[in-house]
């Protein structure tokens, strides 16, 4: 029983600390912000990870990557979740876009999108969700039929997040008269084509989020297949169990909570009592929920495949997210209300409460981590 | 980084529990509240045999998670014995309670001649039973202590072992009520179907099973970060021990209201549990008190976690 993650890991996580120091200011917020000049710093940021060889350090070498282990993956996501996630949008095509092209792509796929990811160069946006299909993916209606040498494309994806600064787009539509999971096929398109209307949705979550993405007779080439015809579903698969555990929330919470005394200082000890002691009690949640997401790495790490104890751990880790949302507002009162530099911590409060509302429905409802878990409890499978 | 316990401790576990089955398991609470003397006659000798007689709990880490892991096999049948007491002797071999100040209550306080007592403050004292038992419902073996000599050393360490090894056994007690109720629904059928259909049941069940896997999670960092680092350990033994308390106040609510009417006989173990466990949650403190002390302890030692934040760039 040892629960240091070793020198490599803290060396790691000092050298990111450092980078996130120099290049991105304190009161940062992340990219979706109405300030375009945030989106450049996270670009500019994803290029300078690249250039030290840390934004692709969890992928194979043979793929440009760092061949490091799902422990320094572990890092990365909660120092770039910590500091308000200076990788934009790009995370998304680093976790699991990019691995998915490494198990299903041809090599011409190889070779053209996945040293773009390595560079920071590009952002992917995943075209899942449909108005009829949410946590019932399977029951998706966006179509794809043969046209010529390819392949035209109809539908309606949303949720879509960052489809509107995305210049490319996984997204999983139907071929043939299949139901269910028959006939799921993945292809890759580039967003500008022709057909592709995006609509930003107004949300709390901040501008340029959440979108809809309407494709009207997309031609989409031969080669904008990826992996089989009716395959889909298990690169869908693929790409879930790189990204089991998720966004690492616990370490803004841990952040957050962390640096409260500061923020409200010399009136922290004017909080009543009862404040004190949930902000204890937020702290004890949030290492629970560290040590449950720890618990699916540990298994990754020794080549389980840990579907229940990752949805477990992301009940915890949504449900922590939400609550020191609360904790963090109880304590600031009135000025939770408060949005930007001059609000408590930056706004970084303010940003936390507003995201966290989405956190047990983003990535797979907490409903259906539910439904995961008791199945196998009720089938005599353990936790 | 290895969150199991070592290899050690879980055969440790396994054996206790077989012996622990072979002495009736819940039926053995249940007996003892009859006939209090056969936790002496029956229960000392299997822990003997167990070489509880020899674990010390501080000698390196793996006796650390043996001791951990036996205090987890007692309380999935609520032993009755104060096996995480037991453990933690002092040098005269009196076991061991933390004890709210002011009071000197002890589960199992009648068992032995002496205890050594320790307060939140590390003080300690030497003390032996006032009188017999309480035997209510809720602490039938809680016995009042009278002080027989306040001039013993600070126990402030031994005070956290306790701590620790009697949230390892509320654990257990926790953990075995889940199992239960999995398999109360199970085999409960009402409107032509097992209760196990209905969603609402599932999702009680899955977040009773999350809670305690994550009770599990904290009680193995505790136990690391108590051999590791014990004079730094205050906050996350509190911490474990305030976990513990909500965790088991919800999940044991959650399994008995699963089994229905059966929840609150004792012909089911969920009930004899729920009971038999009362006393680890409410003594030495019970849950807001131990949130204060929590939330104080931070104050004073700060709650790094498994990398502190305030560890910046060089």
């Amino acid at each position: 029983m040892d629960f240091d993650l070793g020198e490599q890991a803290t060396a790691l996580r000092i050298r990111l600390r450092d980078l996130i120091a120099t290049h991105i200011a304190e009161d940062y917020l992340g990219a979706f912000t109405t300030d375009p000049a945030d989106l450049d710093v996270a670009q500019r940021f994803c290029a300078t990870l690249a250039e030290d060889g840390l934004l692709t350090i969890a992928w194979p070498t043979e793929f440009g990557g760092g061949g490091g282990s799902v422990w320094d993956q572990t890092v990365v996501r909660e120092e770039m979740w910590a500091h308000h996630e200076p990788r934009g949008a790009q995370y998304m095509g680093l976790n699991w876009v990019g691995p998915a092209i490494m198990a299903y792509g041809s090599d011409d796929q190889k070779r053209q999108h996945l040293p773009a990811i390595a560079a920071g160069r590009v952002i992917w946006c995943q075209g899942f969700s449909e108005p009829e299909a949410g946590s019932d993916l399977a029951s998706l209606r966006t179509r794809a039929v043969v046209d010529g040498d390819g392949w035209r494309i109809t539908g309606q994806k949303i949720w879509t997040s960052y489809a509107a600064m995305a210049q490319w787009c996984i997204l999983a539509a139907r071929v043939g008269e299949g139901t269910r999971h028959e006939g799921i096929t993945m292809f890759v398109v580039p967003m500008d084509s022709p057909g592709i209307t995006v609509r930003p949705i107004r949300s709390m979550l901040g501008a340029h989020h959440l979108n809809e993405v309407f494709f009207d007779d997309v031609l989409a080439a031969p080669a904008a297949l990826l992996g089989e015809v009716g395959g889909g579903w298990s690169v869908i698969r693929t790409a879930l169990a790189h990204e089991r555990v998720g966004i690492a929330r616990y370490a803004r919470c841990e952040r957050l909570l962390s640096a409260l005394g500061a923020a409200l200082a010399p009136h922290w000890e004017d909080l009543p009592a009862s404040l004190h002691t949930q902000w204890a009690r937020a702290l004890v949640q949030v290492r629970v929920a560290r040590l449950l997401a720890y618990r699916t790495v540990h298994a990754q790490a020794t080549g389980e495949v840990p579907d229940v104890a990752a949805s477990a751990a992301r009940i915890a880790v949504t449900q922590c997210d939400q609550a020191v949302a609360e904790v963090l507002f109880d304590a600031v009162g009135h000025e939770s209300l408060d949005a930007g530099a001059h609000a408590p911590l930056h706004g970084a409060i303010e940003d936390h409460w507003r995201y966290a509302q989405a956190a047990t429905v983003a990535s797979g409802t907490i409903e259906v981590q539910r439904m995961i878990v008791s199945k196998a409890l009720l089938a005599g499978g353990r936790v | 980084m290895n969150p199991l316990l070592p290899d050690e401790a879980l055969e440790l576990r396994a054996t206790a529990a077989k012996a622990f089955a072979a002495l009736g398991g819940v039926d053995l609470a249940r007996s003892a509240e009859d006939d209090p003397t056969v936790r002496a006659k029956e229960v000392a000798p299997v822990l003997a045999e167990l070489g509880l007689d020899d674990l010390d709990p501080w000698a390196d880490p793996v006796s650390l998670a043996a001791a951990a892991a036996v205090c987890e096999a007692a309380g999935r049948v609520a032993l009755p014995y104060p096996v995480a007491g037991f453990l933690v002797r002092d040098a005269d071999g009196r076991p061991t309670a933390v004890v709210p100040n002011g009071l000197a209550r002890v589960d199992h306080g009648d068992l032995f001649e002496q205890w050594r007592v320790v307060r939140a403050d590390g003080a300690a004292s030497v003390v032996a039973a006032t009188g017999p038992a309480l035997g209510s419902r809720l602490g039938p073996f809680v016995a009042d202590l009278h002080v027989l000599d306040d001039s013993v050393a600070p126990a402030h360490l031994d005070a956290l072992l306790h701590l620790t090894l009697s949230a390892w056994s509320v654990l257990g007690t926790v953990d075995r009520a889940v199992e239960l109720a999995v398999e109360h629904v199970n085999g409960r059928v009402q409107f032509g179907k097992p209760i196990a259909s209905f969603q609402a049941v599932q999702f009680q069940l899955a977040d009773s099973a999350v809670a305690v896997a994550g009770l599990r999670e904290l009680a193995g960092f505790t136990l690391w970060r108590l051999g590791a680092d014990p004079d730094r350990a205050r906050p996350d033994v509190l911490a474990l021990r305030l976990h513990a308390l909500e965790v088991a106040r919800s999940v044991l609510r959650t399994c008995q209201q699963l089994h229905g009417a059966a929840g609150v006989c004792d012909e089911y173990d969920i009930s004899v549990l729920t009971r038999m466990v009362q006393p680890a949650l409410r003594l030495p403190w019970s849950t807001e008190r131990t949130a204060t002390a929590l939330a104080d302890a931070i104050r004073v030692d700060g709650f790094d976690g498994l990398f502190p934040h305030a560890q910046a760039a060089s």
